[in-house]
């Protein structure tokens, strides 16, 4: 049965890849290491050594080979056949109360040892982020540029009935999951520190919507505001002190930046449609928004202290979600028509001032982009005739990884 | 002739198929009785107003207001709604009621929710239009998050693009 689902998930992966394949491929493959997983480990692990090479294919700076090598973890033997290799990693894995790994990372050509670590942490549960540790480990040593992001959580609320929804932590390849926050309402979780202790997200509970901030180690909450109709935490400052806000003390959304060290509120956003998912750029002196001022959901700009409001988009006649990193903007259009039933959305790539605009997807309904906080990475909900898959887009690499997913309507994501 | 033979054997088979016999355990089959499914109304909450929508998800003597896709201006077959509403608004005095605003299930996060927020807010302006003091009127939107209905039809769709009304408790 599991390797059934194995099967399934790389002919549903590979097939999915395959129609996003016009990406433009900017970095050379030899440019990239090339690399061979050992397992070394008393039982091979189809699913860690799965997750391994999504890490090591998704850094955008490995040419992983995919085939299985068993062998003695400690000794220096090369296989004559992965001599050409760059690299080989040897990994032991031991899952029991807990999970253990040790690596070994190995020049191919001779089997110098040029860097080794183990990792052990009281939870099985938690295995996918050993690997991701491990991975990025090894490109730190490497001296490649960042990966950290894999070691990060994604959070994000997936509806369980009506007027019911779930808060779930999960890996970037959404092989862990944890329900964090269940029973009513609550929705639109965002991270509210550097180090993924804290999140804000928005309640339900009461007569008004109602934004917290929770320690999801401690459990301990503060009420941040609270508005009429709506309220949702679009945005955290680079230093986390201000949040930019879709609020509706006025009957219509609009977009607020909250002061959290005074408690000011300032009005970002005036307009009698509909203004929401503000997100900085321009070191945090303007924002990028969506607004129905056109009379269609599209991309704008506005300068936070001047009220003129441009256009950042100038296609597509649903442009109605987007997220930014410094002045880069992601955004999802719809490229059909149908007022019901399946519709395709793909994701774009700009910049805050316009110009040249890159497409990153092709097929299927591609939503909820978010990007890695180092920017380098683009997540998205893929949906498809095959199904659900959480994707990403590695923006220099170029490379693309999606993740068969089953779970009920996501409601919102941040990472 | 010979084709005519054979129709015809063919009919009496047929019509042998649907007559009731009963099968060794004395079971009688009877496919015409087992149709498609019959209907099922409940028209406590229902209010004949002329829209030709005979469903309601509201409460306390509310009725839903219906809009269009991606759309939240009220159609004039939702005049009679709102003036129910209001009339029923002047009933219950100073007590609190929302306007809950709901979408259908396509659209993405924070827009959807901006846009159930606008038919509650147009809700509230029609009520107020109609003379009747909404400042005990409160609203919030719900976005996609409360569907009454979750079949991949347009009326099932259609039933989740609404403002329900009721009393806050």
């Amino acid at each position: 049965m599991r390797r059934l689902l194995l099967l399934w998930t790389v002919w549903f992966t590979t097939n999915l890849l395959a129609v996003d394949a016009t990406l433009k491929i900017e970095k050379d493959v030899e440019q990239r290491a090339r690399i061979a997983l050992v397992d070394g480990s008393a039982e091979h692990h189809e699913k860690f050594f799965d997750i391994l090479l999504s890490d090591l294919k998704i850094s955008g700076h490995f040419l992983a080979d995919g085939n299985v090598y068993k062998g003695s973890f400690s000794d220096g033997f090369i296989d004559p056949k992965l001599k050409s290799r760059d690299y080989l990693l040897k990994y032991n894995l031991q899952l029991g109360s807990g999970t253990t790994l040790y690596i070994r990372l190995l020049r191919g050509a001779d089997g110098t040892e040029l860097f080794k670590k183990s990792y052990s942490i009281p939870d099985t549960a938690k295995m996918p982020f050993v690997a991701h540790k491990a991975i990025s480990d090894i490109n730190a040593y490497l001296k490649y540029p960042d990966i950290s992001w894999l070691n990060r959580y994604v959070v994000f609320t997936r509806y369980a009935g009506k007027q019911t929804s779930e808060i779930v932590l999960a890996d970037y390849t959404f092989t862990y999951q944890k329900p964090i926050i269940r029973g009513g309402l609550n929705v639109f979780p965002k991270w509210a520190d550097g180090n993924q202790r804290t999140l804000y997200y928005t309640s339900y509970k009461g007569v008004l919507p109602t934004l917290y901030k929770i320690d999801i180690y401690t459990g301990n909450k503060s009420k941040i505001i609270s508005s009429e109709g709506m309220l949702v935490c679009s945005d955290v400052s680079k230093d986390y002190s201000k949040l930019l806000l879709t609020m509706a003390p006025h009957g219509h959304a609009d977009i607020y930046e909250l002061d959290l060290s005074t408690g000011s509120k300032k009005r970002v956003t005036d307009f009698h449609g509909i203004d929401v998912n503000g997100k900085y750029v321009d070191n945090e002196k303007s924002i990028v928004f969506i607004s129905s001022r056109l009379g269609y959901a599209n991309v704008f700009r506005k300068a936070i202290d001047a009220p003129a409001v441009s256009p950042v988009v100038y296609h597509g006649r649903n442009n109605n979600a987007c997220d930014t990193h410094d002045n880069k903007v992601v955004y999802s259009s719809r490229e059909s028509s149908s007022s019901f039933g399946s519709n395709t959305f793909n994701l774009y790539l700009t910049s805050s001032r316009g110009g040249d605009t890159r497409p990153l997807t092709t097929t299927g309904s591609n939503q909820f982009p978010r990007f890695s906080q180092d920017g380098s990475v683009v997540l998205y909900i893929k949906q498809s005739s095959r199904g659900s898959a959480i994707g990403y887009i590695n923006l220099a690499s170029s490379q693309s990884l999606l993740f068969p997913v089953s779970i009920n309507k996501i409601q919102s994501i941040d990472w | 002739m010979k084709k005519i033979y054979v129709s015809t054997i063919a009919l009496l088979m047929l019509s042998g198929c649907a007559q009731n016999t009963p099968d060794a355990s004395g079971n009688v089959s009877d496919a015409n009785r087992i149709g498609s499914d019959t209907i099922s109304i409940d028209e406590s909450n229902m209010m004949e107003d002329g829209s030709g929508i005979n469903y309601n998800s509201s409460s306390d003597g509310f009725v839903s207001v219906y809009f269009d896709f991606d759309g939240y201006t009220i159609a004039s077959s939702m005049e009679n709604r709102v003036r129910h509403n209001a009339t029923k608004l002047q009933s219950v005095g100073s007590r609190q009621v929302k306007l809950e605003g709901n979408c259908d299930e396509f659209g993405t996060d924070e827009y959807n929710y901006a846009l159930g927020l606008k038919r509650a807010k147009a809700v509230k302006d029609a009520l107020a239009d109609q003379g009747v003091n909404t400042s005990n009127v409160v609203m919030v939107s719900f976005g996609e998050s409360s569907p009454v209905c979750s079949d991949p039809t347009d009326e099932c769709y259609a039933q989740n693009r609404r403002v329900d009304l009721r009393l806050v408790r």
